[in-house]
């Protein structure tokens, strides 16, 4: 049997590899080991995929989705519905640094597709993501590619590979980016059927060669006739990829660090760790894998509980897991992408290409106020079955003093770590119902509504806002 | 091909109907249609989430009649519109018409409505005892055969069973449970009855059709050939022609698969709506860019089907294709007085 703190790990690991685990699923990855637990995360095609001939059967408006916020509520029922949550939450981090927004796309399949992409190969080498990301129809249009062209380059996708995709500010000059721009000239979109009025056609990645610069470029300090792929290959092999690459996992997975604009002038706030992930990066031949495993076995990560503000997705989706009430096709996935976009990550369609700003920054005055009432509202409802199963747990505990109430209840539901003003806020709550009893109808309503209420309260905290 | 040949058959596509619409004129992921009097289309729009399901009457020409239903749980309304079947107005709707009945697989319901869309009654409660629902998709009602009773005959999906019902909602009966053994089901979706009263269920997970007698003896199934031909890779509609041939509306491979009586493979049709809808060309008229970027690409895949759902054959064996994802209605002949020409033009 694991004891409280492997489990209270286990949650860690699976808030930040996944959106977070009934306490049951913890209990059994927690016997099962940590290491074996982060092994079978980092191999996701080990677990089933995601049904999705059942999912279109019931959703069939989620397929080749006419319009948001469909496409965005096919992927919030992927990121609870998934059994392979590192690869769902790879596809997030992807996204949250490649941004690309369907404000300019305008065409939610296609940004489908590239969520698709970093499924496929967001644990792969990073090389072969950047090639992919360069080949992917929405990123070209989003940046403009398919309007540079031989001898009349568009820059925006050249500097946006260097400056938020790669390297980082400070490590490249103008000259590379007209440069790496030269080298993706060519690099482009199919025509397509258009939209309506039957449905959605793809776009396809398309290389015109005939629209292709062949002539011989300098990029960082080497010369060639280089296409795309010789720019992303002389990319990967930039210190200062390892280091932004680090910078980002660490930044997504352990703990908030300084906004990434800020980057090329302050300092990590833990170099070793950064260093560690650089050193794995290096070893692998930037094998994004290998880094992870690195990061999720490491003491920096083990001690990171509750160090990063959830972002909405983490909330909403984390939320949604525990309370259990979407498992499967059901109507609501679409409320539930809303309510992503309405505490500020509206999925599929960031701010701009410099995506969201995190941490702290996710939170304001509205944007709390939304966090709270969601997740208070969901673990509040003693209906919801992830909710019946916590109230079953505590009462096969039998009767338990209020404390015992405020610690099983903080247990079952993260486990929440919360500080000692939380604590105590709880307890005075508790205190007022008194010793908790289940030996009777009437006790077993009273109880479960007082589990309920403790659940809500511990969602409202200060503390439930962090992962 | 406009025109397939296969095993003494001839199938030659027709014409196409429809569009995309989120309300009015066009369908929107539509899971299936009914044929009514006087060339009347019935069809049933899944919609997605809150918006588009609806009851759309269309006519085989072309024009748009109307819609009935709407989002909500209220009488008449739907969450999951499935499927849809109509009777022939002499089982209880006082003389007044053909009454159209249709399920909701999340309501767990039964709804009638008379002909012009007024909703009449419904009936259906959910659970797994014998006579509630589960997840009720495919919907056929016994009346196109001597001594045909006017009962009603649904999949019950999620019970992986079918059950009978009279017109009303009472329970009549049922077979088949959870499992790939003949007779047993895996989420079923639509069914038929034929015209010697036998029931034909798309037997959706497991890919294949099932017939059953009237009284739900299994007696044949259609899936691949031992060579492999003919698989199915998600039925999901079925419907029967006059000469006992079977065809299936294989939603997961894009195509419908047609079977001889005695369940050999005959042919694949695959969609050919070469010719846009009237209601598509006049949309893509009214947009020049529309007309622009169509002239530059191969439009080859926006004539195949895309998720063939439902299929029905009328009096005449002319077939009718429903898609999901393209919102349209493609129809065939089955020509029966086709003269091959020299094969050596």
């Amino acid at each position: 049997m694991p004891d409280k703190e492997q489990i209270a790990l286990m949650g860690h690991l699976m808030r930040r590899a996944g959106f977070g685990a009934p306490h049951e699923e913890l209990a059994a990855r927690a016997a099962k080991g940590y290491e074996a637990t982060v092994e079978e995360l980092l191999h996701p095609e080990h677990q089933e995929a995601v049904d999705v001939e059942l999912l279109y059967r019931f959703l069939p408006g989620y397929e080749g989705a006419l319009g948001p916020p469909l496409n965005q509520a096919e992927w919030v029922y992927r990121m609870i519905n998934t059994q392979r949550p590192l690869e769902e939450k790879m596809a997030l981090f992807w996204h949250q640094l490649f941004a690309t927004g369907n404000s300019k796309v305008d065409n939610p399949p296609e940004l489908t597709q590239q969520i698709a992409m970093f499924r496929e190969h967001g644990l792969g080498h990073f090389r072969n993501l950047l090639v992919e990301l360069a080949r992917n129809p929405a990123m070209i249009f989003w940046l403009d590619n398919n309007g540079n062209h031989r001898g009349a380059i568009n820059e925006n996708w050249g500097r946006e590979l260097l400056e938020l995709f790669s390297m980082g500010v400070g490590n490249y000059s103008e000259d590379d980016i007209k440069e790496a721009s030269r080298a993706f000239t060519g690099w482009t979109i199919g025509p397509k059927i258009p939209r309506n009025p039957l449905g959605r056609f793809y776009w396809s990645f398309e290389y015109r060669p005939e629209d292709h610069d062949d002539g011989p470029k300098t990029f960082l300090g080497q010369t060639g006739d280089f296409n795309g792929e010789d720019i992303i290959d002389i990319v990967v092999k930039q210190p200062a990829t390892a280091r932004f690459l680090a910078r980002h996992l660490y930044n997504f997975f352990v703990a908030d660090e300084p906004q990434v604009p800020s980057w090329n002038i302050t300092p990590p706030n833990d170099p070793a760790a950064i260093d560690a992930l650089i050193a794995s990066y290096d070893q692998s031949g930037g094998d994004i894998r290998a880094m992870l495993r690195t990061l999720f076995n490491s003491d920096f990560f083990k001690a990171a509980r509750y160090s990063r503000v959830k972002s909405p997705a983490e909330l909403v989706i984390g939320t949604a897991r525990l309370v259990g009430n979407y498992q499967g096709p059901r109507p609501g996935f679409n409320a539930l992408a809303f309510e992503c976009a309405y505490q500020g990550q509206e999925l599929l369609n960031p701010p701009s290409v410099e995506s969201w700003h995190t941490g702290a920054e996710w939170i304001d005055g509205g944007a709390l106020v939304r966090r709270v009432n969601f997740a208070a509202g969901l673990l509040g409802n003693t209906s919801l079955p992830g909710v019946q199963s916590i109230i079953e747990n505590l009462q096969e505990r039998g009767p338990m003093t209020p404390a015992q109430l405020v610690e099983a209840c903080l247990e079952l539901s993260g486990p929440v770590e919360v500080s000692d003003s939380t604590y105590s806020e709880l307890l005075e709550q508790a205190r007022q119902g008194g010793d908790v009893h289940w030996d009777s109808e009437s006790n077993r309503a009273e109880s479960g509504r007082r589990a309920g209420l403790m659940l809500a309260l511990i969602a409202a905290s200060r503390d439930f806002q962090f992962a | 091909m406009l025109t397939t040949v296969a095993a003494g058959r001839v199938f030659d596509y027709s014409f196409c109907l429809g569009m995309y619409g989120m309300s009015g004129q066009g369908f929107w992921t539509p899971q299936d249609m009914a044929l009514g009097e006087n060339g009347i289309v019935y069809v049933i729009n899944r919609g997605a989430e809150e918006l588009g399901q609806r009851i759309s009457r269309v006519t085989l020409d072309h024009q748009f009649l109307g819609q009935f239903g709407a989002y909500g749980r209220g009488d008449g309304q739907f969450i999951w519109p499935r499927s849809i079947a109509l009777d022939n107005g002499n089982g209880g709707n006082n003389g007044n018409g053909i009454r159209v009945f249709a399920t909701d697989d999340f309501l767990n319901r039964v709804s009638i409505f008379d002909a012009d869309g007024a909703f009449l009654s419904g009936w259906g409660q959910p659970g797994s005892a014998a006579g509630e629902l589960n997840g009720p998709a495919g919907i056929a009602i016994d009346h196109n055969r001597a001594g045909a009773d006017g009962n009603v005959v649904i999949v019950d999906s999620l019970n992986h069973r079918i059950q009978r019902f009279t017109a009303d909602g009472e329970y009549l009966g049922g077979f088949g449970s959870h499992g790939d053994a003949d007779g047993q089901f895996n989420l079923p979706w639509g069914l038929c009855i034929g015209d010697d009263g036998a029931i034909y269920v798309a037997d959706w997970k497991n890919r294949r059709v099932q017939k059953f007698d009237a009284d739900g003896n299994f007696l044949q199934k259609f899936e691949a050939s031992p060579s492999g031909i003919g698989a199915l890779q998600g039925p999901t509609g079925v419907a029967v022609d006059s000469e006992g041939d079977v065809y299936v509306a294989d939603w997961g491979s894009h195509q419908v698969q047609i079977y001889a009586p005695d369940g050999r493979f005959i042919a694949s049709l695959v969609g050919d709506a070469q010719q846009p809808s009237p209601w598509t060309q006049t949309y893509i008229d009214a947009n020049p860019d529309i007309i622009k970027a169509r002239r530059r690409v191969d439009l080859e895949p926006e004539w195949r089907f895309r998720r063939p759902v439902a299929v029905k054959v009328d009096a005449n064996d002319s077939i009718y294709v429903l898609e999901a994802a393209r919102h349209r209605l493609q129809v065939y002949d089955k020509v029966k007085d086709y003269e091959e020409h020299p094969l050596n033009l």
